[in-house]
């Protein structure tokens, strides 16, 4: 690890965003994330990109403006149940910066969720690119690999 | 009397079956009775022609796939060392072990993990270790019953399919008049050919199979289902500057699926023989998508400028090939259904690349396979929270009766299809028609939908 990385801060950083999604209030999280800020969840282990192969997610910041609005909008039936999730995150690494200059943080997940009258337990690993900022950080990249990633998945309405 | 879900009941014999299907409406326990369930597992998925992959996820020798046929029936799809492809029973010829257990890979041959009987790649017995103990037992190792079984299989332009049955018609008989959907979609290939790309998404339904099927060409639903999705996006269309020309392309791409119940209707259905229909077909919600100028030029090249406009303005929204199998043409993916139990079902989504078309050609297939067909969308987890709320309802003892009666008695018959408006429940009555026929046992004879009582 370079140029004195604050570990701590990292840590912080992303125990915030996971709040953000435990009682979700997207509006809030979307601020997390950079202008070409991306969400992606991949549907294989080791899949090598989001455009050549299918995804769970991959949103820029147009379809997460989109989801936002969505997310609470009186009409969407699948929203009438409300989600609850509960996040932990452990084992949090800075492997240093990558070529456009963003912290490569990973860490590990498991993320307790409630929706539909039942509760469900997912599990896997974050990748994060970071930009640091003045007093805080910006999400450019975030990237949810579940150890079942490739399994017949229920309905999910909200990030991890 | 009419079957209701009720364990203790006796088994449902074949005149309160067809008693459950009415020209215009369906008893509710199609959908919620667990010996209904069994029965159509035996007899229509049992019966008819049910996809299980493409020729292009097995290009080499030895490589397989594998799925079932119905909720039980496991099958190994593979290339033998000659090119052919086979669909194989999946079930040792010794004890009955599940010779492959894992989803897809390569094999010289097919090793059982339990006494290591071995079969060659087109099934047949290769080798038994310390044979010497079956001599003299009456055990004849050249009996075919000792291969691994085959299914009964057939390919159109690529797609497998397989049956259990010997006497349903052959596999072009059964497509009918609906293989001009997978043509449609070969030919808007610039080398006329399809192949699987870019992964499937799996997406667990909490419903019975037939709600999946019943919304394909439902297209009085987009408009209130998908109202918020639509919204959410005119929205934020709405905040965006006038420059921000490539924000608003990508946002755009949703409205259309809250299409006008007018647009929907000038799109028709279509309904064949076996239970078969699309709609669309002069113009579907597909219709508007701007064509990329260099996958124009390789279908110009290939085909000239005519045909390929006509290729082009064939435009169907979903085909249901009965039970197992909807594509979209227009949009290079399909969707595979595959039964669980009386209220869960598997719909598999797999995308397809254009030989010859730009690679921008699939990324535009798997863009659409995720924002509308993933479990995390925003457009599916609308429609499968209405299937299940079906589900729900149903157990209700308000009224035995679901209804489909939207443009009865204005069905159009032709040659070898049913023509109707395109908010016509001409769909569901050509699906009942095939389920009824299926579960009389009368699949040599499944007449074309509509609303004909034939
Ligand atoms: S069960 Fe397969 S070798 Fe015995
Ligand atoms: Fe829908």
């Amino acid at each position: 690890m370079s140029d004195s990385v604050d570990l701590r801060a990292i840590e912080h950083f992303l125990y915030d965003e996971a709040n953000l999604l435990d009682n979700p209030d997207l509006d809030r999280w979307i601020e997390l994330y950079s202008e070409d800020g991306s969400y992606w969840m991949p549907v294989i282990p080791n899949q090598p990109d989001p455009l050549n192969h299918v995804s769970i997610f991959y949103d820029d910041r147009v379809m997460m403006e989109v989801r936002r609005r969505n997310f609470v909008h009186p009409r969407a039936a699948s929203k009438d149940h409300s989600v609850r999730a509960s996040h932990i995150i452990g084992n949090v690494r800075c492997s240093g910066r990558n070529q456009q200059g963003d912290l490569v943080v990973t860490s590990n997940f498991q993320c307790v969720l409630y929706y539909r009258r039942e509760q469900r337990l997912y599990a896997g690993t974050y990748l994060h690119h970071l930009i640091a900022t003045d007093n805080s950080f910006k999400i450019r990249h975030k990237k949810v690999q579940l150890i079942n990633c490739d399994a017949p998945h229920k309905s999910l309405t909200i990030y991890l | 009397m009419i079957h209701t879900f009720d364990p203790t009941s006796p088994p449902i014999d074949d005149a309160a079956l067809a008693a459950l299907i009415q020209p215009t409406k369906l008893h509710r326990s199609v959908y919620i009775d667990e010996q209904i369930f069994e029965l159509e597992m035996a007899r229509i998925w049992g019966q008819a022609w049910i996809f299980i992959g493409h020729e292009s996820q097995v290009k080499n020798h030895g490589d397989f796939y594998t799925t079932h046929i119905n909720h039980r029936v496991p099958v190994i799809l593979v290339r033998d060392r000659s090119g052919a492809v086979h669909v194989l029973h999946n079930r040792c010829a010794h004890k009955g072990a599940k010779l492959v257990d894992t989803v897809d890979g390569n094999a010289r041959a097919f090793r059982c993990c339990y006494h290591g009987w071995t079969f060659n790649t087109d099934g047949t017995l290769l080798k038994i270790p310390n044979e010497a103990g079956y001599e003299g037992t009456g055990f004849d190792p050249k009996d075919p019953q000792n291969n691994l079984q085959k299914v009964r299989s057939a390919s159109y332009r690529g797609f497998v399919f397989a049956t259990l049955s010997d006497t349903i018609v052959e596999l072009n008989e059964w497509l009918g008049g609906a293989a001009e959907v997978f043509d449609n979609l070969c030919d808007r290939a610039p080398e006329g050919e399809v192949e699987v790309a870019g992964g499937v998404l799996r997406y667990q339904h909490d419903c019975n199979w037939k709600l999946f099927l019943e919304n394909l060409n439902d297209t009085m639903h987009p408009m209130v289902t998908h109202q918020s999705v639509v919204q959410a996006a005119e929205d934020y269309i709405a905040t965006l500057p006038p420059e921000a020309s490539s924000q608003r392309a990508e946002a755009e791409i949703i409205p259309p699926f809250g299409a006008s119940y007018e647009n929907f209707e000038d799109s028709g259905i279509t309904g064949f023989a076996y239970g078969h229909h699309y709609d669309g077909g002069k113009t579907s919600i597909h219709a508007n998508y701007s064509v990329n100028p260099d996958y124009w030029a390789a279908m110009v090249a290939s085909y000239g400028e005519q045909r390929s406009r006509e290729i082009l303005a064939f435009n169907t929204h979903n085909t249901l090939y009965y039970p197992s199998l909807t594509i979209k043409s227009a949009v290079q993916n399909i969707r595979v259904v595959r039964p669980i139990a009386v209220d869960k079902c598997i719909i598999e989504t797999w995308s397809f690349r254009l030989k010859g078309a730009p690679d921008e050609m699939l990324q535009r297939t798997l863009l659409y396979s995720r924002l509308i067909n993933s479990s995390a969308s925003m457009v599916g987890p609308d429609d499968l929270e209405a299937y299940s709320r079906i589900q729900d309802g149903l157990q209700s003892t308000g009224s035995d009766w679901v209804e489909m009666h939207r443009h009865y008695n204005r069905d159009k018959q032709l040659a070898d299809r049913t023509v109707g408006g395109g908010t016509s429940d001409l769909d569901m009555r050509t699906q009942y028609q095939a389920w009824q026929a299926y579960m009389g046992k009368l699949a040599h004879h499944i007449p074309t939908g509509g609303d004909s009582d034939e």
